[in-house]
């Protein structure tokens, strides 16, 4: 089958699935009504997936949406302020959204635990609106009797929707609808940013990306697809309860996401279809009834310490070794071949690039100052940077030279002075503004996406360098655009990975991980390179290779170089800045550095007399 | 506009609902701080407390072995829950350490339910918390003057054990520093436990206190839990001090807006959340790291 | 047999390897410097002896009981102590509490009394937290918790970074003094003089290999040596 049909094997699964239950239903003694819940809460984790399962944005305040869009639907046609249910749903849905933004923008000043403190708070904060002060609106503990049921004007028939199969035919073209966009968004680009952030929150803002505006962004879609649902299940009941807004509901659509299996769309739905039949089920047996909630607690525990991918992932995954096992396994050596084979492109002495003649200051750095309450990391610095040179920052330990390139690079954020790119002053400006200016950053300790593949690890960094910052291209698919790939696979051969684009990160060797990590921050085309001690951890192989690749880099932009490695240093660099103890002890040639005197102190002693010991 | 008496009245119930609210919130507190944990099942265990101690009054007949055996029993279980399951997560990420510490108290609230029954069963107050008391300006259940003292005492216990004894330093270095603690010869995994332990132990306490007030549900820690995570967001994660002024200053919300319009007092409590995250994110007295 | 003998250590830092089959001992009452450049893998050696880095091959014996992969609250048990480049004082703590601290597990602590008869500016502070400490006090903070604890063998992890000269003095007086009652001391150092002062024996590391062992000495004679290794001309 080829790789265009077989994306599309979930849709047509689904779709047949759906079709086939009303007739499945009655000999495995479901009932529609369950069927009918199920999909609601199905469309509810849509969304939720998307925000949890592939953003890795987990919200315990989702019940706030849902019960938003339900209240504001069941409002507008029990007050016949409506009487078209479709429209009113809709102005369900947007009002949920409106809520979201709101709740997601404060919300999302904090990330991990706080985030979910946050959200669970406003989840709370909901139901207590929702039950007092606008119970003149909401029914307070009440709710909204009297939800009617939809009339749908289809091709010039009116269909009345009534409850059983129509109603199950209604809500399930909902969320076949809902599924499908779901599975468009996040096999979009803006889909895979939004798992670059889950994958690695630190480079995906340095590759360019606003990390902020996509959290927000799906945190407003989880939001739509809960109100929705919401609305939905007003009309599905005829009323219009206030558990909406309960904390267990926000809770249930965390268990049955994690047990249905977050990241797959589908987990939502089975988990709660798991849940809704078990307590169907159990409601039968007398004395049980309630333990349903016990039971489904349990399992929750149990599938979270032990298979972690929930049941549609753990399926998924053996599915996928199965295919693996069954696909013809490349012979080991071949990869060793690959592997041996796969250096960075050689180039002869000759051939080297000869030493550029550097031309005008590109980056100059006026008294820049780094403070952390009292101590001083970074005192009054003030070098320039030339157009095509490489410049190694040296010094002891504890000088203050990363923390400079993080400054720089925008991680940090500067106490005084300024900083210039091309004359204009970028000292304010964060990560993403300063790599879209043209400026990358390697890293000392790789930050690799790791949950991806090497050659989707450039390309990550490319969807920013062309579309920006931030970009809602929901509608586009990722995996079909040739000149990403082209110019991924450009990148990847020039730090000879061509050969393991297609591989996980995971299985790369270190040497080779450090030159994906080169290959990531080369995906922004920066003009201006910083590299944080490159060498760091190689055997003397992998460091005579990358010697030759920074030299290589360096030809073609400017580099700025921290490192320790002292014959690397000497042998790359045109300038070199000597730093201690946060501050410029000296500036030069390499061979003006290596005869300066304070420099030999600052390496090697600064005790005066060699008293006896 | 109020009269002073009801002024002072909620005044005294803020006080009363402020320190269980941080006896509750410094439990939650140190345990994130040591252990860099946020117990989702905070709430679960405060209603263990409580229905360990209805139990046991009904056996004893005696408020004070409640509290004990209440305060115990949730701490041993706390105790079990970091040996057997919890410390397993340490190096797990954190959202996954909150799916856990979540799952599990839904386990013990359903639990509860099953074994005690979903209907709230009332507790009754000690008898030498009955009646009223004149103070001058208003009346005021004896009870709750009560609480305020042994919530008081309870919060004054924790602070002499992190502050003045051997468990209290490490608690403290370890906040800090874990691995240079681990260099200083201290086997910091026990002491995990222990700090569980006693953060189960306070929520526990201040189950059994609160019973009498609120009577004992299955369901009475969620609220609990919600507010007291909006402490800690105010008074800062990680911080003893943050999470007792950060209680006392919620409990005043609660109790003050509910004199004007009861049915905005969480909203309230909630609104000053927001509040804090935009101007102070790490909260009143919050610490460097962490989160 | 050495107090402490590592044979073929190889340590990682997630998939970067780090250093190469490390032989390296130490004798009672003897003091060693480990020196080289940034980088070269000296801090990575003490915090394996540690504990806090395990080797993933190799073996470290300390008195012949092998101590490689244990935690390090059970290397601290063995009287080992490691004062680390970065001091790690409890800064919310006292300079009283952070002692009393190291002092717990000790089976048998110095006198906190003579502490600070060693260090009198500590005892000046003893109440101040160690957050205001200077950064030379907080050296010696470190030194004296490490100190308390009456190691069998010492670690100091670079004791002269950072420091004012007057510090450097004072804190040189100390650890000369701990010289000369015999106490068995690794000290790492950049400052290659200050190391040199102290040592009986030198190791050299460069990339985490072992290029060099010998006397200060011969070390100091070997110009290329040390041009190579450390820099320049010592």
């Amino acid at each position: 089958m080829s790789a265009g049909k077989r994306a599309l094997l979930p849709e047509a699964a689904m779709l047949t699935v759906l079709i086939a239950l009303p007739w499945l239903a009655p000999l495995l003694h479901l009932p529609t009504d369950v069927l009918t819940r199920s999909l609601i809460w199905g469309l509810f984790g849509l969304g939720f997936d998307i925000l949890f399962g592939f953003t890795g944005l987990l919200s315990f305040g989702q019940a706030a949406f849902y019960g938003t869009g339900g209240f504001v639907c069941g409002w507008l046609l029990t007050s016949h302020t409506l009487s078209s249910v479709p429209l009113a749903l809709v102005i369900g849905t947007v009002t949920a959204g409106v809520y979201g933004l709101i709740v997601g923008y404060v919300s999302l000043r904090r990330v991990g635990i706080y985030f979910a403190m946050i959200t669970l708070a406003f989840g709370e904060m909901s139901f207590f609106l929702e039950n007092s002060p606008l119970a003149k609106w909401t029914g307070g503990e009440n709710g909204l009797p009297g939800v009617p049921t939809p009339t749908l004007h289809l091709f010039g028939h009116v269909v009345h929707v009534k409850s059983g199969w129509a109603m199950y035919t209604f809500i399930a073209a909902i969320f076949f609808v809902g599924y499908l966009i779901a599975r468009r968004i996040v096999a979009s680009p803006y889909g895979v940013v939004l798992r670059a952030i889950k994958s690695n929150p630190r480079r995906a803002p340095a590759v360019g990306h606003d990390v902020q505006r996509y959290k927000l962004s799906a945190f407003v879609l989880a939001s739509l697809y809960a109100g929705l649902a919401g609305g939905l299940l007003g009309v599905f009941q005829g009323y219009m309860p206030p558990d909406a807004f309960f904390l267990s509901t926000s809770g249930q659509l965390v268990l049955s996401t994690v047990i249905g299996g977050r990241g797959t769309l589908i987990g939502p739905l089975i988990g709660a279809f798991t849940w809704i039949e078990l307590r169907n089920a159990l409601q039968q047996v007398p004395h049980l009834g309630a333990a349903w909630k016990l039971i489904f607690g349990a399992i929750f525990v149990l599938i979270v310490t032990l298979f972690r991918r929930g049941i549609a992932g753990e399926i998924g995954a053996w599915l996928e070794r199965l295919r693996r096992s069954r696909a013809p396994a490349p012979a080991p050596q071949a990869f060793e071949h690959a592997r041996a084979a796969a250096h960075v492109p050689h180039q002869p002495e000759a051939a080297q690039p000869a030493r550029r003649r550097p031309g005008a200051a590109v980056l100059e750095v006026r008294n820049l100052a780094k403070r952390y309450g009292g101590f001083v990391a970074l005192a009054d610095l003030t070098f320039e940077v030339r157009e095509g040179e490489l410049l190694a920052i040296i010094g002891p330990n504890g000088a203050g030279k990363s923390t400079l390139l993080n400054v720089l690079a925008g991680d940090l954020e500067a106490s005084a002075g300024q900083i210039l790119f091309r004359g204009s002053d970028i000292t304010r400006e964060g990560a993403i503004e300063v790599c879209h200016r043209g400026i990358s950053k390697t890293y000392q300790i790789n930050q690799l996406f790791a949950d991806f593949s090497v050659r989707e690890n450039v390309e990550i960094g490319l969807l920013a360098h062309r579309r920006g910052r931030f970009r809602v291209d929901c509608f586009r698919s990722f995996g079909t655009d040739r000149s990403l790939r082209a110019s991924a696979e450009a990148i990847l051969g020039k730090v000879g990975l061509l050969p393991f684009a297609e591989h996980p990160t995971a299985e790369m060797s270190y040497g080779e991980k450090r030159r994906l990590e080169i290959a990531i921050a080369l995906a922004s085309e920066p003009k201006l390179l910083f590299m944080d001690e490159p060498l760091a951890g190689m055997s003397p192989v992998e460091r005579a290779e990358a010697v030759q690749l920074i030299a290589r880099l360096a030809a073609e932009r400017t580099v700025v170089l921290v490192e320790h490695d002292m014959d690397a240093v000497f042998r790359l660099a045109d300038r070199i800045i000597v730093m201690q103890n946060g501050v410029k002890l000296a500036e030069g040639a390499p061979d003006e550095i290596q005869r300066n005197e304070e420099v030999q102190q600052a390496y090697l002693g600064g005790v005066e007399a060699h008293e006896p010991a | 506009m109020p009269s002073l008496g009801l002024f002072l009245s909620q005044l005294f119930n803020g006080l009363a609902l402020g320190t269980l609210l941080a006896l509750v919130a410094s439990g939650l507190t140190i345990i994130f701080g040591t252990l860099g944990l946020v117990n989702f099942a905070h709430g679960a265990l405060f209603a263990v407390g409580a229905y360990a101690g209805y139990v046991t009054y009904n056996l004893t007949h005696s408020f004070v072995l409640a509290l004990a055996v209440g305060a115990v029993v949730t701490g041993l279980l706390g105790l079990l829950l970091e040996w057997g399951l919890i410390r397993r997560y340490y190096a797990r990420p954190p959202e996954d350490q909150i799916l856990v510490t979540f799952g599990i108290g839904i386990v013990i609230v359903e639990s509860l339910r099953l074994g005690f029954g979903g209907l709230t069963k009332n507790v009754p107050q000690p008898s030498w918390g009955n009646g009223i008391l004149n103070l001058h300006y208003f009346f005021y259940p004896t009870y709750r003057l009560e609480v305020l003292g042994i919530a008081g005492l309870a919060l004054f216990g924790l602070y002499l054990l992190i502050y003045w004894t051997r468990l209290g330093l490490i608690v403290r270095a370890g906040i800090e520093d874990p691995l240079m603690v681990r260099m200083l010869g201290i086997r910091v995994p026990r002491v995990m436990t222990l700090v569980f332990g006693i953060g189960a132990l306070a929520a526990g306490f201040a189950g059994v206190v609160y019973a009498p007030i609120i009577s004992a549900s299955p369901d009475m820690g969620n609220r609990v839990l919600v507010q007291s995570f909006v402490v800690v967001v105010i008074g800062g994660l990680g911080s003893f001090p943050g999470a007792v002024v950060g209680g006392i200053i919620a409990g005043e919300i609660l109790s003050l807006t509910s004199m004007f319009d009861p049915a905005y007092s969480d909203v309230a409590l909630y609104a000053l959340m927001a509040l804090v995250l935009f101007v102070l994110p790490r909260g009143l007295l919050g610490t460097e790291g962490r989160v | 047999m050495s107090l402490l003998e590592a044979r073929g250590v190889n340590c990682y830092y997630g998939d970067s390897h780090v250093l190469f089959d490390i032989d390296f001992d130490i004798e009672q009452n003897e003091v060693v410097a480990l020196l080289g450049r940034n980088g070269a893998g000296k801090t990575t050696l003490l915090n394996s002896i540690m504990g806090v880095v395990p080797p993933r091959s190799g073996s470290i014996a300390f008195s012949g009981d092998p101590i490689h992969g244990r935690d390090p609250h059970e290397i601290a048990r063995r009287d080992i102590q490691l004062v680390p480049e970065t001091r790690r004082i409890f800064s919310t703590l006292s300079v009283e509490e952070n002692l009393r601290l190291a002092a717990l597990t000790a089976p048998k602590p110095l006198e906190i009394d003579w502490i600070y008869e060693v260090f009198p500016r500590l005892k000046e502070r003893r109440r101040s937290r160690g957050g205001n400490l200077s950064g030379g006090e907080q050296q010696m903070l470190a030194v004296a918790r490490a100190l308390i604890r009456d190691p069998k063998l010492l670690m100091l992890d670079e004791p002269f970074e950072g420091l004012a000269p007057v510090i450097v003095r004072d804190l040189s007086r100390v650890i000369r003094d701990l010289v000369r009652a015999e106490r068995t001391i690794i000290i790492v150092e950049q400052n290659v003089r200050a190391a040199l002062q102290f040592a009986h024996r030198v190791y050299v590391l460069n990339n985490g290999h072992m290029v060099y062992r010998g006397t200060p000495q011969e070390l100091l004679a070997d110009a290329e040596l040390t041009s190579a290794y450390l820099g320049a001309a010592v």
